[in-house]
């Protein structure tokens, strides 16, 4: 099993619901958020298979991210 | 890992991956976040705040086993890429008040020349600027006959 923690305070809550939602057909994903971390585990097939998930999981998350902050700038100004 | 801080830049070859520690009052959260995406096609990039004001960004390889060298060279394009992208954050933060200034000024230009309607609200009431050698008269009134009675 593989543990991906998001930090609170980097990660958007939605860019994290919305990155397992994405790849919920995968793997197997559980959370178990905490105070301070969105907590995602993840079990898959194969250790290869599993890192990939997780690997693409924290990307969408970020990039979600990213692109949430973009946008919300802009929406300020 | 040579070239960088033990404390700051760790490469591991076995897990495939690299992280860095970039202190926040250095470089805004914003360009960790730029130079973060840049990577997005080539690795798997998480980032952890593990202590206050520092973010550790982790860059996992994405295909293959990379050597310690490649490993080494993720590094140190992703610092260039933090340092380039907190210079960029930096520029536009000093450049906005004249940028947004134009942007309006371009747009006010686009929308075309006033309207009647916009022309009959306008304040022509500014008093006239001063002029003492009498430049903004016309010829007439600087030439014209006199009417009579009127002092020279």
């Amino acid at each position: 099993m593989t543990e991906l923690r998001f930090h609170r305070d980097l990660y958007r809550q939605a860019a994290v619901d919305e990155a397992v939602k994405a790849l919920a057909s995968y793997a197997t994903f559980s959370r178990a958020d905490e105070a301070t971390h969105f907590v995602v585990k993840i079990e898959a097939a194969t250790p290869v298979r599993e890192r990939r998930v997780a690997g693409e999981v924290s990307n969408f998350a970020l990039g979600l991210t990213v692109n949430a902050r973009g946008n919300a700038r802009g929406k300020r100004r | 890992m040579d070239g960088f801080p033990a404390e700051l830049a760790r490469v591991e070859t076995d897990a495939r991956s690299a992280s860095i520690r970039v202190d926040s009052t250095l470089y805004p959260i914003d360009a960790v976040y730029g130079a973060a995406y840049v990577f997005l096609d080539r690795c798997y990039v998480l980032l952890d705040a593990p202590e206050a004001e520092r973010v550790r960004v982790t860059l996992a390889w994405k295909k293959g086993d990379p050597t310690e060298d490649e490993l080494r060279a993720l590094v140190g394009e992703f610092t260039n890429e933090l340092l380039s992208c907190a210079w960029r954050a930096q520029i536009a933060k000093e450049s906005r008040v004249l940028i947004e200034s134009a942007t309006s000024r371009a747009i006010g230009g686009a929308m075309g020349p006033p309207s009647i309607d916009d022309l009959e609200k306008f304040d022509f009431t500014e008093e006239s600027f001063e002029d003492p050698l009498g430049i903004a008269l016309s010829w007439e009134e600087k030439y014209g006959k006199k009417k009579p009675g009127e002092a020279t």
